[in-house]
Order: C-alpha cells, then sequence, then structure tokens
C-alpha cells in the first residue's frame, strides 16, 4: 500500500527510491507489524515523558484536595506564596473514596479531607493527624423550588443526597431530622458526588441535599433550589474538612510540613479581608464560574478565621459518630499542634 | 471500501441532524445536554488549550503498556497451558474465577498497592486483557487441527521449535482477533481508571470538566474517546490483513 500512495504521489519518483519500497514490500509484514508496534511502545513513551517532565518534583509535598470552597486554603497558598510553588504538589481528587484510598497508602503528605473521615481514618490506625481546619460553616442544605418544601418536616419521605456517609454533612442533617422529631429512617439518604448534585436537583431525581460549598449556592444560580438551612444553624462553628497530615512526613520532613501549615493558616487570615481576591483565585483553580465563588465568599456564611482545631470538638464529633452509627467506639483524635 | 466510507459518513450525519435538532427543538437546557455546535467549540477550545493532546497522550501511554504488558505474559502462558493437559486442569478453575471480577473492582486495591500516576492505570488496563487473551489463547490452542500436530510429531518438532514454528503460527489468527476484542476493553477501562486519582487522559479530562460543570467539555472528552476507539480498532484490524492471519478466513 505504502509503494502505491508513493508512486501516486510522485510519479517521477527516482527509480531507486522505488525500487527501495519495492524491497520493503518483500518483508514479512510480521516484521513490519512488529517493528511498528515497538516504534509505537517507544514514541508513544518519550512523548508521554517529555510532556510530562516532572524532574524536581520528587521531594515536594503532595497536598490532596476537592475543588470545594473549604479547600480554598490550598489554592490561594498556590497562587500567593512562593513557598508553594516550589515545594507543594496539589493533587486534586474528584471523590472522597478516591482520596481516601490515597491517603491509606501513604502517597499523601497531607490532604483536605471531611472531619468524619480523618477520625475513622484515625480508627483504622492510619498514621495521620489533624492539624488544621478547612473553614467553618459554608454548608447548606438545599431543597427543590418546584417541590412542596417549605419546612424541614416536608422532608419525609424524600430523597436528599448527601457527599458520603461519613461526612459533616450526613450528621448534620440526621442531628437537625432527630432535632425536629422527624425519624432519619423516613428520609432516603443518597450518596452523591457534590458536583452531581445541583443537577441531579434539576432533573427532580432527588428532592433536595446538604453539601459544602459552592454546589449549594450553584442550585441557587441555576434556579435548581433555595438554600433551606445554613450548617451555622443546625451546629454552631461547623466543620466540614480538616487537614490532616501523615505522620511520616512530619517525622521525615518537620520544617516543610511546619512551613506548610503555617502557610496554610496565614492564608486564611488573608481570605477574610480579600474575598473578592480570593474568589478569582479559587474560581481559576479549581476551574469553576468566578461569579459562583464570589457569590459564596461575599456572603460570608463562610469563615476562614478561627482554623485551628480544638480536640473537645472532635471529641463531640466521635460522640455523634458513635450515636448515629458510623463507628463502633469513640475515635482516638490526634491532634498536631506542635507546628503552631 | 467505498461502500463502508458511504456509511460512515451517513451514519454521523445522520446523528449529527438528530442530535441538533432534538436539542433545538425540545430547547433542552446547555446543563443538561450540550448542543453539537457548543461542543465542537468546547473540542476546538481543547485542541487549541494543547489540552486534548496531552491527555490523549497519557491515555494511549497507559493502554500501551498495559495492553503490551498483557500479551507478553498472557500470550505465552495461554499457549503453555493450552499444550499442558495437566497445567490446565490445575490454572483454568483459577484464571476462571478471577476473570469476571471487572477490572473496575479492583481500584481500590490499585490506588493503595501503586498509589497515584501511571501505575495503577497500567495495572488495571494489564488486568482487563491478560485474563480474556490467556482464556483466548488456550481455546485457540485447542482448536488447533490434529493433523498440524501430528506432522509436526512425525518431523520430530520438540520444544521451543513446535511452540514457534507449528503452534504459534496456527493459533495466530485466533489470537489476533482476541487482541482487538481486548484493545477495546482496554480502552473502555482507561476512561474509568482515569477517574479515580490521577491528573491526566481523557478520563480524568471528563471527570474535571463535570466538576468544573462543563458539559459541553464532558461530551467533546466523550467524541474524542469515540474516534480514538475508531482509530485503535482500525489500526489493529490491518493485523488481520496479514497473509499469516488471512489464511484462516480463506479456509471458510
Amino acid at each position: 500500500m505504502a509503494y502505491q500512495i508513493l508512486t501516486r504521489l510522485f510519479p517521477g519518483a527516482d527509480k531507486n527510491a522505488v525500487n527501495c519500497v519495492k524491497r520493503l514490500k518483500n518483508v514479512p509484514p510480521e516484521s513490519i507489524a512488529l517493528t511498528l508496534a515497538l516504534v509505537w511502545l517507544v514514541s508513544i513513551t518519550l512523548l508521554r515523558f517529555s510532556i510530562d517532565a516532572n524532574s524536581g518534583t520528587r521531594d515536594r509535598l503532595k497536598v490532596g484536595y476537592l475543588p470545594i470552597t473549604c479547600h480554598l486554603l490550598l489554592p490561594v497558598g498556590m497562587d500567593r506564596q512562593v513557598f508553594f510553588k516550589r515545594n507543594v504538589i496539589p493533587v486534586k481528587f474528584t471523590s472522597w473514596p478516591d482520596m481516601i484510598e490515597a491517603v491509606k497508602g501513604g502517597e499523601l503528605d497531607a490532604a483536605f479531607i471531611l472531619a468524619p473521615i480523618a477520625l475513622s481514618l484515625m480508627d483504622q490506625g492510619v498514621p495521620v493527624q489533624i492539624a488544621l481546619l478547612g473553614h467553618r460553616n459554608g454548608t447548606g442544605l438545599v431543597v427543590s423550588n418546584s417541590a412542596d418544601i417549605r419546612d424541614v418536616t416536608d422532608l419525609r419521605n424524600k430523597i436528599v443526597a448527601i457527599p458520603i456517609r461519613f461526612s459533616m454533612q450526613n450528621l448534620a442533617l440526621l442531628i437537625l431530622l432527630e432535632k425536629r422529631g422527624i425519624d432519619p429512617n423516613s428520609v432516603t439518604r443518597v450518596e452523591l458526588p457534590p458536583p452531581d448534585m445541583p443537577s441531579a436537583l434539576a432533573s427532580k431525581s432527588i428532592d433536595g441535599y446538604i453539601v459544602g460549598e459552592p454546589y449549594a449556592t450553584q442550585a441557587e444560580l441555576m434556579g435548581a433550589g433555595r438554600i433551606l438551612k445554613n450548617a451555622s444553624s443546625i451546629w454552631p462553628q461547623f466543620i466540614s474538612s480538616v487537614v490532616i497530615v501523615s505522620k511520616n512526613s512530619i517525622r521525615a520532613r518537620k520544617g516543610l510540613m511546619d512551613k506548610l501549615l503555617k502557610g496554610l493558616f496565614a492564608q486564611g487570615q488573608w481570605i477574610e479581608t480579600h474575598r473578592r481576591q480570593a474568589a478569582i483565585i479559587g474560581a481559576r483553580f479549581f476551574g469553576l464560574e468566578p461569579r459562583l465563588i464570589k457569590r459564596v465568599l461575599l456572603k460570608k456564611e463562610v469563615s476562614y478565621r478561627n482554623i485551628l482545631p480544638r480536640s473537645k470538638e472532635f471529641q463531640d464529633i466521635g460522640k455523634q459518630m458513635v450515636r448515629f452509627r458510623l463507628v463502633d467506639r469513640l475515635p482516638k483524635v490526634e491532634i498536631y499542634n506542635r507546628w503552631q | 471500501m467505498a461502500v463502508r466510507r458511504a456509511g460512515f459518513f451517513l451514519i454521523f450525519s445522520l446523528l449529527l441532524l438528530l442530535w441538533h435538532s432534538v436539542t433545538t427543538f425540545f430547547d433542552i437546557p446547555e446543563y443538561l445536554f450540550p448542543r453539537p455546535d457548543s461542543v465542537a467549540g468546547a473540542m476546538w477550545e481543547m485542541v487549541l488549550g494543547g489540552q486534548l493532546y496531552r491527555n490523549t497522550i497519557a491515555s494511549l501511554f497507559r493502554v500501551t503498556w498495559g495492553f503490551y504488558l498483557a500479551i507478553v505474559t498472557a500470550v505465552p502462558l495461554g499457549l503453555f497451558i493450552g499444550r499442558q493437559r495437566y497445567f490446565r486442569a490445575f490454572l483454568n478453575p483459577l484464571i476462571q474465577f478471577l476473570r469476571p471480577i471487572s477490572p473496575l473492582a479492583w481500584i481500590p486495591m490499585a490506588l493503595m498497592w501503586f498509589g497515584i500516576g501511571d501505575k495503577p492505570a497500567i495495572f488495571l488496563i494489564f488486568l482487563s486483557s491478560f485474563f480474556p487473551l490467556v482464556v483466548f489463547t488456550i481455546s485457540s490452542v485447542l482448536n488447533i487441527k490434529k493433523t498440524y500436530l501430528r506432522v509436526a510429531q512425525n518431523f520430530g518438532l520438540k520444544g521451543s521449535r513446535l511452540y514457534l514454528r507449528v503452534i504459534l503460527p496456527a493459533a495466530l489468527p485466533e489470537i489476533i482477533t482476541a487482541l482487538r476484542i481486548t484493545l477495546g476493553t482496554a480502552w473502555l477501562v482507561i476512561v474509568a481508571a482515569e477517574m479515580i486519582a490521577v491528573k491526566s487522559g481523557l478520563g480524568y479530562l471528563i471527570m474535571d470538566a463535570r466538576n468544573s460543570l462543563r458539559m459541553d467539555k464532558v461530551v467533546a472528552g466523550m467524541v474524542a474517546i469515540g474516534l480514538i476507539g475508531l482509530v485503535l480498532d482500525h489500526v489493529i484490524r490491518l493485523l488481520e490483513r496479514m497473509p499469516s492471519v488471512e489464511w484462516s478466513r480463506m479456509r471458510r
């Protein structure tokens, strides 16, 4: 075939060249196939590594996160501080289970992770400690506009999505239902990745959801639903995610890890006074609409100020987890605060 | 050839037309199902930004390594097991037990064993191709005409020469068919494998677009995957045209 193409393209081609191609026709096709297969292997590998030249990234700190405002400290740090640019690789996850497995596998030096997950990891003996909070509040219970839901009590026999069983959102929902005298079993709870929740609500496959921002405000922006309750009214000073650190990384690179934590903490103070700028950075980093993040941050429901972990709060969370049967016994909470 | 090409263009034009008219006629909102023109726009944006190129390379790299590793391990193993009755009785139950487990069920393990990056994805591709290839190779060895083996015996062929001169060539046509099928599955699995913790690849592209609420990019990613799948199938079909493979078809 190559021969035909060549002769057609260059009718007056040099005889020698044509002969050369002719001779190629005598090579068994198996050898050609094998050679091409090997050439492909080599070239795709070279291409891959020419694109992903991650030289010098080996000794950087890997920090796991999800694109939610509770994890905003990381992008702001990446944008504003040279230390982050030089020493941190942000690792984006799209769902909690994937991140959990990466933490268990010891892949990450630090991670922004839901508080109940952090507690259950510690309970399972995974060598991690809580070092910082992501932010406070900034979680909303969203209900559909079209359905006849005016109050929490109307959620009976409805479907409400939660991010994952081991989430503060799930605990907050259960506490709220209990407080209003609704049997939690009369509400169908389904686990859904946060980014899917607004469109699931729009297509009416769920009646409501409880989630961290910006996916609560997203429903408002889309016109699919409204925020019925903010988490702060259910659980004051609501914590959603925490920053966990790997004990091994602390042992091996305490200096770098402490700088990372100090840096993250400092970003919280900066965001408080520069919400508009922080929103722009976050939107760019997360790949979300700037006006969405701006709306979330300018509401001032979320707070990045009071983000040092206190063991009393985590004991309360642990108690709730036991009460709602997420764990069998009170998880032992380990807090790392020697960086402060 | 001309008929095939005409069919190709006809079906895809019809699909585009249907897609366009349904989305405009029912006025389906963009976030539920984007229109063809916005998908084309997203595709163009990804081509210009180099995103499509980078992620396609990453996906092809993983599929290539996983698939090749599966070939170099599964085919020799299959040829061997196919010939040895006792080994077959011994190993077949194990292979049949592991085969129906979807590669996706291995995701948690893959992540914990291999961490994040190329390795778990390659491992998943390897798994998705390895078991079917072993099984196909075994059955292709079992299907070899007894006459060939008797002739080989008469010539006193033994050991590696028997495998290289008689068994492999006789089983090759069926192995090539198996390769075509498993490459299809491998390409199917890569997307799912990349939806877990990797930072590149077409699966990641879709996942990332979804998280940033860009349905047009999601569909553009799907289109890219389909197109590359089409090319892969076409390339591997070329192998079926080799004389050492084609003879089995002429027999029919």
